[in-house]
């Protein structure tokens, strides 16, 4: 018996290499299963705050760069203002109706700005982790935009920050359609060019060009109908040659974004429940 | 426990963001395991390697992959040291190249890099989704790594 607790003993570095090991590989296959496993990731709160004081020295280092890309913006914004006001005072009888439908759109949406802290582009699957939480009302599944469009869904979330998975990961897959038609397609990325993902299934009947402008379609009640995505870049035969697939090219550069805004929509709770129940 | 908060601030703060070329991505934390002594009790270099596994799994949004791969060579580690340690060697000596020898020194480094980035890119890619992209990444990834732990180790054995 004391020769089996020697040997026991001597050997006991081999059951605890076997147990890390194993707890390891759990965490390792349960990641994107276990919600749950949050605690693990950046999104907890003293990585948070590391990253947060790095993300903060970064900004101060940017600022020259992101001040030059503001101006830019700012003048295409007014350029942008002055064709809708010609626009609209050329549709000056039906204004009523315009700002009806603009309202409507926007009627049960709200934004929560935020900032990106960590970010990264070149995996298989990205990640980026923004500096607002569940305390400030984020909570998983909401969509993520910029002011260049579409950015990604919230994926797991602490107090103070989230964790979102933009459209630059193998699992992503958003609603998209072609703007003024109603054809329709998930947005999937394939990895290598940040700037360009596919949509496949646009049926073969469906009359497009390149160039057209691709927005999301609503129909996933995580971002609104008509925001912007990109614009198809080429056109391709699918696969099986029974309809298209559109190689779109982003609109918004995700390796140099850093203020965001996540989306929320007052009844999604309302429609994601009513949706359970037709299961 | 200093110099595994330095290497860790280093590694999380700077080298999780170079991507040379697309590819590379130095994993210097490996010369955490190059610290301790020939005598080191086996069990307190598995938990260490897992402590700081986890840690930086955190980081990078891989939990358990960064871990996996310090642990299995946190296991191999004294029985690799022990191979290779001088015939003469005291009983807690501490790797540096004074102590072990240059070339010898240079050799136990590349060896346990290599075993830690082999695990960690398989687990990676476990279905070796792009052998070539693997390939390079891999090769890449160690060269730079080799480069900068051996500049950090020649600061070491100048201290002491």
């Amino acid at each position: 018996m004391r020769d089996f607790f020697d040997r026991l003993s001597a050997n006991a570095h081999w059951f605890v290499f076997l147990v890390l090991e194993i707890t390891c590989g759990y965490l390792l296959f349960q990641f994107n299963r276990y919600q749950g496993s949050v605690w693990f990731t950046q999104a907890n709160a003293l990585t948070g705050t590391v990253l947060n004081w790095e993300a903060k020295v970064m900004e101060y280092v940017h600022l020259a760069d992101n001040n030059k890309k503001l101006t830019h913006e700012n003048l295409v914004l007014q350029y942008n203002m002055n064709v809708m006001r010609d626009e609209l005072t050329r549709l000056k009888k039906d204004s009523s109706y315009t700002e009806k439908v603009l309202a409507d759109l926007l009627k049960d949406v709200h934004l929560i700005p935020a900032q990106i802290i960590n970010n990264s582009i070149r995996d298989k699957d990205n990640y980026m982790t923004i500096n607002r939480g569940e305390l400030d009302g984020v909570k998983p599944e909401m969509g993520v935009v910029s002011g260049t469009g579409v950015v990604g869904i919230v994926f797991q979330t602490s107090n103070h920050y989230s964790l979102i998975m933009p459209i630059l990961h193998s699992k992503s897959s958003i609603s998209c359609r072609l703007r003024n038609t109603d054809f329709f397609g998930y947005l999937k990325w394939r990895g290598g060019n940040p700037l360009q993902a596919y949509i496949d299934d646009i049926p073969r009947h469906a009359k497009f060009h390149v160039g057209d402008i691709v927005e999301t379609s609503g129909y996933s009640n995580v971002f609104p109908a008509g925001i912007f995505v990109g614009k198809v870049a080429q056109i391709h035969n699918s696969d099986d040659g029974l309809s298209y697939q559109l190689e779109v090219q982003l609109s918004t550069d995700l390796s140099r974004l850093r203020d965001v805004c996540v989306v929320v929509q007052e009844n999604q709770m309302e429609l994601d429940s009513l949706e359970m129940q037709s299961y | 426990m200093l110099q595994m908060l330095v290497l860790i601030a280093f590694q999380v703060l700077m080298l999780n963001h170079i991507h040379f070329l697309g590819y590379a991505t130095p994993l210097v934390y490996v010369a955490f395991l190059l610290y301790f002594p020939l005598n080191a009790n086996r069990i307190g270099t598995l938990l260490w390697s897992f402590v700081i596994g986890i840690i930086l799994d955190a980081f990078s949004n891989t939990p358990g992959l960064t871990a996996a791969s310090m642990v299995f060579t946190g296991f191999v580690q004294p029985n690799l040291l022990h191979a290779m340690a001088p015939k003469d060697a005291v009983e807690d000596m501490v790797p540096t190249y004074r102590s072990m020898g240059k070339w010898n020194h240079v050799r136990y480094i590349m060896l346990i890099a290599l075993i830690q980035e082999v695990c960690y890119f398989l687990l990676e890619c476990f279905s070796f989704y792009n052998y070539r992209d693997l390939l390079l990444t891999f090769v890449g990834s160690y060269a730079l790594t080799i480069v900068i732990v051996l500049t950090l180790e020649s600061f070491r054995g100048r201290k002491t």
